[in-house]
């Protein structure tokens, strides 16, 4: 689908575009309390500039686009059925937005959010 | 679907009286007696809610997932004798928490986990217990999302609360008065989804989430009521829909006689009482209407095939009527199911070929083409990735290729692919016509990444449609489809909307350059007779002459024809 024939010029997205996408998806996913930086390094960057984005990564691989996205999932749910979630939802929504097969949806859970110990 | 829900309030006023008396508050066993019912109540009309399911991905699963999330919840307590509902409902949770499957089914879990804790070690939950519990349900659930999207099931957990507040406040003094509240108040907040979000008003449903969670609350009360559970909430549905079903459905014993009538009542049709009397007639009753014209279907025993014709003609003017044998029909089913699958015998060290199919004659065809196992599944049938798992592990070689065949499958398929030990190739075919097309590449002894590369790349060969008959009225990228329509969908993208399977079926193929292709395909599902697709066919081949047309038996369900153009 990404060979498209558009003889009239080129489109191009860029990951950061797509990184809104994926973050608004990801939001909106049941048992997702937030995004969590995925090194030490992106956690002090994210002290210095508040980016929403931190938390995802978006790359091409080949005409495929791989998603990373590395979240905290609220305690007492089951992390699989949340993962899973996010990944059909990011998956959709990219997927429906750019009309570009996704490769793969990897989901990192970095940590737990505890509201309420039972 | 406008029918369904109204709670049935219609119960004798002292027998209600005793069972205010009898639920003023709710111990251990009465509660594991209502969780069975709401599960049963559920899965009675899990079909209706996996219907409705187009939020957040519309991929039709929600009511089967909020149905294995209970079933997890009720396998965990259904041995209990625990007297004491807090410990109980503990366990519920537990059980709920660690069967939760997708999203509806985690948001479910994290409602049952808030109203147990509320509970705490209480022995009898009264009507202020029962308050907190739905309160702290709420307030759970609502904890576990960053955006909270309103018109789900967590607005009618919000709305659930809130009237058992109110009915507190206005003197509620038995449980089963909360039970009844609740259960009116889910009602009208399904019906309210559509309003707060509006990818469920331009699909046209409410939402499907929303609709399990009322459904479970409802079987309570309908047990609590001792009304039954086991047949679905009277729906009537279009007559485009009835069609479809009618076809797909098992024969079983004592129904000899499929009668059919299509009638014009006389005076507005009573659609309860009308079925009550049907009920006593036969099984497999659906009744559709489409302009105020009603059609019935049943199945009744011997001899009695005339009695349901005798009722309708006293209801108003009969307009057709058609009368089956049955056990004719499933005697030629029977002889059909006698051709087995032949897959192909893999040895160690060969190449397994796996195929996801929607139907019978789909597999029969793989197997044809060199394919060692199937996994059974199609549009809203998804195969677990467990399933899946187990046919790579049960084949006696280590090189494994799948084919998904579905869009919704290839994720189930690549985590499936992961978690074996066996080296597995995904090829991303989202279709039955791109599986073909893949395995037709297929050498069960043949290098395995040259195969797997000539397979993937032979899937962007094919142009695949797909017919069916729209469940209801909806706008998908700008063509407005209404419910019964045959609409025409390549590649998964609606392309055209009409009124016969005909007309659809030759603006799909022209929309798929059909007059540049060598060969089409007509994969035709449970739905059609061979005859149809035989005459199907023979229109196909009058506009295009010069093109081969095939007619292949499918045996899938929903899609009477699915479409290959080489």
């Amino acid at each position: 689908m990404t060979a498209e024939d558009i003889s009239y010029g080129r489109i191009t997205v860029a990951p950061r575009a797509i990184a809104t996408l994926v973050v608004h998806a990801i939001l909106q996913s049941y048992g997702v309390v937030g995004l969590a930086p995925k090194n030490l390094v992106d956690g002090i960057t994210h002290v210095l500039v508040h980016d929403p984005r931190h938390g995802v990564e978006v790359k091409a691989v080949g005409d495929q686009i791989v998603i990373d996205v590395f979240i905290m999932v609220e305690y007492g749910t089951r992390i699989s059925s949340v993962a899973t979630s996010v990944a059909n939802t990011v998956r959709y929504h990219v997927e429906r937005a750019l009309g570009m097969p996704v490769g793969a949806v990897n989901v990192h859970v970095q940590d737990l959010h505890v509201s309420d110990v039972d | 679907m406008e029918a369904m829900g109204e709670v049935e309030q219609r119960i004798d006023g002292r027998v209600r009286e005793r069972l205010l008396e009898r639920y003023r508050a709710i111990d251990g066993p009465t509660c594991r007696r209502l969780t069975e019912a709401g599960l049963a109540w559920l899965r009675t009309n899990q079909q209706v809610v996996n219907s409705l399911n187009v939020f957040p991905v519309p991929d039709g699963d929600t009511g089967t997932n909020m149905v294995l999330t209970m079933q997890a919840a009720w396998d965990e307590i259904a041995s209990h004798s625990e007297a004491a509902i807090g410990r109980l409902a503990k366990s519920i949770a537990q059980g709920a928490l660690m069967g939760a499957r997708g999203n509806s089914g985690v948001i479910l879990s994290q409602l049952w986990r808030g109203f147990a804790r509320a509970l705490d070690d209480a022995t009898l939950m009264d009507v202020p217990l029962f308050v907190r519990g739905l309160a702290e349900a709420r307030d759970t659930a609502y904890k576990g999302v960053v955006r909270p999207v309103e018109g789900t099931i967590l607005t009618v957990a919000k709305d659930v609360a809130s009237a058992a507040e109110q009915a507190q406040k206005e003197g509620a003094s038995s449980a089963l008065q909360i039970l009844e509240r609740i259960v009116q108040a889910a009602h009208e907040s399904v019906q309210r989804t559509p309003d707060l979000l509006p990818v469920l008003k331009q699909a046209g449903v409410v939402d499907s989430g929303g609709m399990g969670l009322y459904l479970l609350l409802e079987g309570m009360l309908r047990s609590a009521y001792r009304q039954p559970l086991d047949t679905p909430t009277v729906a009537v549905r279009s007559l485009g829909e009835l069609t479809l079903e009618q076809a797909s459905e098992s024969v079983e014993p004592g129904q000899d006689w499929e009668v059919v009538v299509d009638f014009r009542p006389d005076a507005t049709l009573d659609v309860q009482g009308f079925y009550r009397r049907l009920e006593a007639m036969g099984t497999s009753i659906q009744v559709g209407e489409g302009d105020g014209l009603y059609r019935m279907h049943i199945h009744v025993p011997d001899r009695k095939e005339y009695d349901p014709i005798d009722y309708v003609r006293s209801l108003g003017t009969v307009t057709r009527v058609a009368i089956e044998n049955l056990m004719a029909q499933s005697a030629a089913q029977l002889s059909t199911e006698k051709d087995r699958l032949r897959l192909t015998a893999v040895q160690p060290g060969q190449i397994g070929a796996i195929a996801v199919s929607p139907g019978f004659g789909i597999s029969r065809v793989f197997a044809s083409l060199g394919i060692a196992a199937i996994v059974d599944g199609g549009q809203t049938m998804n195969p677990s990735t467990q399933e899946i798992l187990r046919a790579f592990e049960e084949l006696p070689t280590d090189k494994i290729i799948i084919l998904p065949n579905n869009k919704n499958i290839e994720l189930a398929a690549r985590q499936a692919a992961e978690h074996s030990v066996k080296s597995v190739a995904v090829i991303p075919s989202h279709s039955v016509p791109q599986g073909i097309a893949a395995m037709l590449c297929f050498e069960v002894g043949g290098d395995f990444d040259e195969i797997v590369g000539r397979m993937t790349g032979a899937l962007k060969n094919v142009r695949q449609g797909e017919i069916t008959i729209a469940t209801r009225s909806v706008e998908i990228d700008g063509v407005p489809v209404r419910e019964g329509q045959v609409i025409g969908l390549l590649h998964g993208k609606l392309a055209t909307a009409g009124d016969s399977l005909q007309e659809t079926l030759l603006e799909t193929l022209r929309a798929g350059r059909a007059q540049e292709a060598e060969l089409i395909t007509l994969f035709y599902g449970a739905d059609l007779s061979a005859q149809q697709a035989n005459q199907l066919a023979d229109l196909v081949r009058q506009r295009w002459p010069e093109q081969e047309v095939e007619v292949v038996e499918g045996g899938q369900p929903h899609y009477p024809l699915i479409l290959s153009i080489e």
